[in-house]
């Protein structure tokens, strides 16, 4: 009772400045509703908040009475609190769900909006994924061009501007995307190639292999420093860039129930001694047919580049003059392979024009356009346009793209050279670079958002048509939403969503340390983000509640990932659904290594960052960056565990601290079970010192050393585990659904959901954690954003 | 369209022609033009130092430095102590971005960077050469110390041989010519196309913001053209391959790389950002976390493991100084004619704070004298005013600069 005259002046103070605040607002329509909303809504904050936030208690730091007067300042943290239930906190008295809501309607009037730009600029993996369907190639060159988020978490975000030096590189890679398509000399013939040699190694490499019936038993894996050695197929060296079949005749050999791996990698011979140089894995056959068979795969290779094999099987780990392995017979080789001829790009943006296609035989083939007609040229350029700027075109639209190409026509006389500069210059343009573009009706518009968002490209012939007749909206336009997350193109959005909200895209730059974790390979590191991906997809595709991202009794694993999580009786390589018994700390995102891997160093795990990172990421709590000159550390572990432990719990005996620790701390703990390759662990490794080179040794250079303890407290509920962990998360769906709409929100629009837009985005969820499910609310979420995006 | 560029492009880079004769002098006769140009690096090592090992504990006297002593070129150098960024008492890794911009407030989310210093040095001293400016970085981050005059990133170049292929590979001089011609057509085109929305009146903005963007790279393809005419510079091949310290052998060949654009005057102005990557890296006697390090707490067997990144950091830092102290220019070495800035945007990257930033300006000419400890915190800008000065912009302020203190 003692604080209510204290209050009231601050409230009265706070009415001052609000009536302050009003006349700014005054121009706005809304503002006689907001007078009426102000006052009892105060209330509400004086009766919830200002206990502990007032100027005088000021707990965590955080004067409400202040930061709610002043009309410029951030409230969104305040905002996040008290919308995902962060505040008040469990033990104070809550809020019902009205006041709840007029607070948060209050929040969401007050915050001086900040307006984002009212477009972006495409990003380069929407550029490279657009500019290969338009043209009708598969060539990867993302990696030519410059990362290009600036700062930025999200790709699309809409504060970073283009620049000259991506213009620049957008040049070099349409160049090289046009010559590929459209090879100014022609085409190689196809030829095949058949060899059973490797090259040359040192012969201290000799043990790997040896000559086995007609071709080669690859035996011993792994080397004294821990790398896997790759063996170079010899008189296959391929002419020019391009796809290529490799097909491996190829058996297990052993009596173990596992496949061996036969990892297919292409890069720059070298000499083998001791140093393997950077290679890329193309692909992973899984071997485990005990007679000859042929396992075929596609592979894009450069010239210089040779295709090398390394065998793995923990079964013949150094085992001399093994009987057991993988015997590769032979490799057959054929390319460079076109989809048809003449190849697919020709046929689809010639279309109507007559080609010249003779036999693709002799050094090189040309396809030539017999026409100089530039009526063709027209048509050719405003079929390939409209789709490019998702747009109808006018004749004058079209004129500045359709008299550089007639120039070049007219100059050089080779049509299929005009053609190039031109769409040169229309996959150069601003109405494709830039989005949205202008679009001749509200429906290509969308087509044009939609296929971005879940393709990272631009709309296919059947938005297209719909587009022309203006017809892409309500139930169509639902429906046309649903056909495209079924298509196989919305792998590609899984795939970019998952670096972005999950940081994948950091996965592989980090190497854990061999010496720890002696067991993790090339494999790993291939296949667990694709078991982060195929959940994803596969929660979306079937629809699943989304309270799967925080537990399922269920992943996608293959044989290799299956080991790493200690589940028996996963053979072969192929991804496949899992189910899990009650005892296994898996299932959710939270727990797959890919995650668990990401947010370390690859030695020590941190618990602070870790933690911090979940938090964040997955459980969807905001957290204010940590303050300066605050002694931070990184813990270690090892021996010390409970000195580490006391040492984070110290967090507690300052508030202010502890206002953001008790959302990073406890996940931290709970997730200490995994080290930093996600393997589960009761105990710390200590590192053991060795002399000298580097053997690598399967049981690495540690010994165990203190227990770990995963115990923690959430809002006042205590758990032993990550098991329990999860139960306190799950029972909070709602959360779990905004957090994922809020993220998705800014992957498909480029900017953060301003605080308005927050509440509609939780509006779109629904209450039953039943009925709250993935697909439902990446359709519901686009549906919305298309809507904002006309505002 | 076109002519108007041109004549803009001849305004910016009306040296070039003088650039082309000392090149053709240099054929004929003199291994370097008469008078040594003036060259500048700014190199930022974004997790720091460790201050108690990096500042010298005694006066000025550099070889107190527990990391300095030995270096070669210390008479050639100054340290500074007690410089700063104002604004920075929130920032945390974000400080990063400000380091050559001095813009306050980095960690805001509506935050627009500044135009770093080295791209307002390009604009004067970029004039003569086939690269106004170059940037580096480890890894491909897309961002680093170089900002555009609209604070928009400018991507730093990270692997070694497309930079020195880039510097030094031979073109094929007709098929570039044709392409340049091409790729002037399709930017009139695209500005013809601009012209036609703005008529038809759409959002003006964003036409702007790309209209700059194409205004710009043809000034680019200009020079390009411009520098078909003179072959570029032959050097041997000096870069290193070393797998197991790929850390360290990165940063040696960017260094390589800097060295050998001065060296051949391909550039007079590089950013090097010496940004921290994720995962262990390993350098002689540690492998570790170099992020997790940083973060040491005052942990005495972090603090040591940290060292010896910087230690070698700093290692390869003193070999560039020394190979540029070794080259012969008229008046004096390449390393004499050169500005070294070398520095972090952290003070304490333990404690995440932006006070007492490490910096050291080495070569250049100046009268060096140890270290130069300020009494007050003073903005690092006043330093970044005074190098401009020294290279003849003759700027009123830069950043939160107070006036040029006449520090060197």
């Amino acid at each position: 009772m003692k604080n209510i005259r204290r209050h009231l002046i601050s409230l009265v103070g706070l009415l001052g400045a609000s009536q302050l605040l009003l006349n700014v607002l005054a121009a706005q329509e809304e503002s006689l509703a907001f007078t009426q909303l102000d006052h009892a809504t105060l209330e509400h904050f004086e009766n919830y908040c200002f206990d502990c936030h007032d100027a005088e208690v000021k707990k965590g730091n955080l004067d409400l009475t202040q930061l709610l007067t002043q009309g410029d300042k951030d409230l969104t943290l305040v905002f996040e609190n008290l919308i995902t239930s962060r505040m008040p906190p469990a033990k104070k008295e809550q809020p019902d769900p009205e006041e709840r809501n007029a607070m948060l309607d209050w929040l969401a009037k007050s915050q001086v909006e900040y307006s984002p730009a009212s477009y972006r600029r495409i990003s380069r993996h929407e550029f490279v994924q657009s500019a290969n369907d338009l043209l009708d190639v598969h060539l990867d060159l993302t990696g030519s061009i410059s990362e290009d988020r600036g700062t930025y978490d999200f790709d699309t975000d809409r504060r970073v501007q283009v620049t000259r030096e991506m213009l620049n590189s957008y040049f070099s890679a349409l160049d090289e995307m046009l010559e590929f398509a459209f090879p100014a000399q022609g085409f190689v013939p196809e030829k095949t190639w058949i060899t059973n040699q490797i090259k040359d190694s040192h012969e201290t490499y000799k043990i790997y292999t040896r000559p086995y019936l007609e071709g080669i038993l690859f035996s011993w894996t792994r080397s004294n420093n821990g790398n896997n050695y790759s063996f170079f197929y010899d008189n296959f060296d391929p002419p020019v860039k391009g796809w290529y079949e490799l097909s491996f005749d190829a058996m297990k050999l052993g009596d173990f129930p596992e496949d061996v791996s036969l990892m297919v990698f292409a890069g720059k011979y070298f000499h083998a001694d001791d140093r393997p140089q950077p290679q890329r894995l193309l692909d992973v056959i899984s071997l485990g047919n005990k007679t000859l068979q042929t396992h075929t795969i596609q592979a894009f290779l450069h010239p210089g580049e040779n295709v090398s094999v390394h065998c793995y099987s923990r079964h013949n780990f150094r085992q001399r003059d093994g009987d057991t392995g993988a015997y590769i017979q032979q490799l057959k080789a054929r390319g460079p392979v076109l989809d048809s001829w003449p190849p697919s790009a020709y046929q689809k943006i010639f279309a109507g024009t007559p080609l010249s296609a003779p036999l693709r035989q002799g050094p090189l083939t040309s396809i030539s356009v017999n026409s100089t007609c530039e009526d063709h040229l027209r048509e050719v350029l405003r079929r390939f346009a409209e789709q490019a700027f998702s747009s109808e075109l006018t004749d004058a639209e079209l004129e500045p793209y359709e008299n550089l190409a007639v120039h070049i026509l007219r100059e050089q006389g080779d049509f299929v050279a005009a053609t190039r500069v031109g769409l040169k210059a229309i996959l150069s343009s601003h109405r494709f670079l830039m989005a949205p573009g202008e679009h001749s009706n509200s429906s290509f518009a969308d087509a044009a958002f939609l296929s971005r968002a879940l393709w990272l490209s631009v709309p296919d012939q059947e938005l297209m048509d719909l587009a022309k007749v203006n017809q892409l909206k309500g139930q169509t336009l639902e429906a046309q939403i649903d056909r495209m997350l079924s298509d196989k193109k919305t792998e590609r959005m899984i795939h970019s969503f998952c670096n972005q909200w999950l940081n994948l895209r950091k996965f592989k730059k980090i190497t854990p340390s061999l010496k720890l974790y002696p067991l993790y390979d090339d494999l790993l590191n291939r296949f667990l983000p694709m078991e982060t991906e195929a959940y994803l997809n596969h929660l979306i595709q079937e629809n699943l509640p989304v309270s799967l991202l925080i537990d399922s009794d269920f992943s996608f694993l293959n044989q290799r990932l299956a080991q790493h999580y200690g589940i028996e009786g996963v053979v072969g390589q192929q991804l496949r659904k899992v189910s899990f018994d009650s005892k296994t700390p898996r299932g959710g995102l939270m727990t797959m290594g890919s995650i668990l891997k990401v947010t370390t160093d690859g030695f020590d795990t941190s618990p602070i960052l870790r933690g911090a990172w979940i938090s964040k990421n997955i459980a969807g709590n905001t957290l204010s960056p940590p303050p300066e000159s605050v002694k931070a550390i990184e813990p270690e572990h090892g021996e010390e565990a409970t000195s580490l432990r006391a040492q984070i719990e110290r967090h507690k005996n300052s508030p202010s601290c502890y206002a953001c620790h008790k959302s990073i701390d406890p996940y931290g703990f709970a997730f200490e079970s995994f080290d930093a390759t996600g393997q589960w662990r009761s105990r710390y490794k200590v590192k053991l010192p060795h002399a000298g080179t580097f053997q690598y040794r399967l049981e690495g250079y540690f010994r165990l050393g203190a227990e770990v303890d995963a115990s923690g407290e959430i809002d006042s509920q205590a758990f032993g585990d990550v098991f329990g962990l999860k139960r306190i998360l799950l029972s909070d769906h709602k959360k779990i659904a905004y957090n994922f709409v809020r993220k998705f929100f800014e992957y498909a629009n480029g900017y953060k959901p301003s605080l308005r837009q927050r509440l509609d985005l939780i509006a779109l969820i629904p209450n039953e954690p039943d009925e709250c499910r993935m697909r439902d609310l990446v359709i519901q979420t686009l549906i919305y954003s298309l809507n904002e995006e006309k505002q | 369209m076109r002519n108007i560029s041109r004549k803009e492009f001849l305004k910016i880079g009306a040296a070039l022609p003088l650039a082309l004769q000392s090149l053709d002098a240099q054929a004929a006769k003199s291994p370097q033009p008469k008078h040594p140009p003036k060259r500048i690096i700014f190199i930022c090592s974004c997790l720091g130092f460790y201050a108690p090992y990096f500042f010298p504990k005694a006066g000025k006297d550099l070889s107190s430095s527990d990391y300095l002593k030995g270096m070669k070129s210390l008479e050639k150098m100054t340290v500074f102590s007690n410089l700063f960024h104002p604004g920075m008492e929130t920032s945390n890794h974000d400080s990063e971005k400000s380091f050559l911009t001095g813009a306050p407030r980095p960690e805001s989310s509506t935050f627009v960077n500044g135009i770093s210093l080295d791209q307002v040095l390009a604009r004067e001293m970029g004039g003569d050469t086939r690269f106004p400016f170059l940037n580096f970085s480890i890894y491909d981050r897309g961002w680093g110390i170089s900002w555009n005059d609209r604070g928009s990133a400018i991507p730093p170049m990270h692997d070694e041989e497309r930079i020195f292929e880039m510097l030094f590979g031979e073109e094929d001089l007709k098929a570039k010519k044709l392409q340049l011609k091409n790729d002037r057509n399709i930017l009139d085109c695209l500005r013809r196309d601009l012209e036609a929305l703005r008529r038809q009146g759409a959002t003006p903005g964003k036409l702007d913001s790309f209209k700059v963007v194409i205004h710009e790279l043809e000034t680019q393809l200009e020079r390009e053209m411009f520098w078909l005419q003179a072959r570029k510079p032959k050097v041997e091949y000096s870069l290193s391959n070393d797998r197991e310290f790929a850390f360290s052998s990165k940063i040696q060949n960017l260094f390589e790389l800097a060295k050998l654009a001065f060296r051949t005057d391909s550039t007079r102005v590089i950013t090097f950002s010496m940004d921290w990557i994720d995962g262990a890296i390993k350098v002689p006697g540690v492998t570790g976390g170099w992020h997790n390090l940083s973060h040491h707490g005052g942990a005495p067997d972090k603090i040591s493991q940290l060292s010896k990144i910087e230690i070698e950091t700093l290692r390869q830092f003193n070999r560039f100084l020394t190979e540029l102290d070794q080259i012969q220019e008229d008046g004096g070495t390449l390393l004499d004619h050169t500005t070294v800035v070398m520095g972090s945007n952290f003070g304490d990257s333990s404690n995440h704070t932006c006070n007492n930033l490490p910096i050291i300006v080495a070569g250049g000419g100046y009268r060096h004298q140890g270290n130069i400890q300020n009494d007050q915190p003073t903005p690092l800008c006043n330093l970044y005013l005074e190098l401009l000065h020294h290279h003849g912009i003759d700027a009123s302020g830069f950043g939160s600069s107070q006036k040029n203190m006449g520090l060197l």
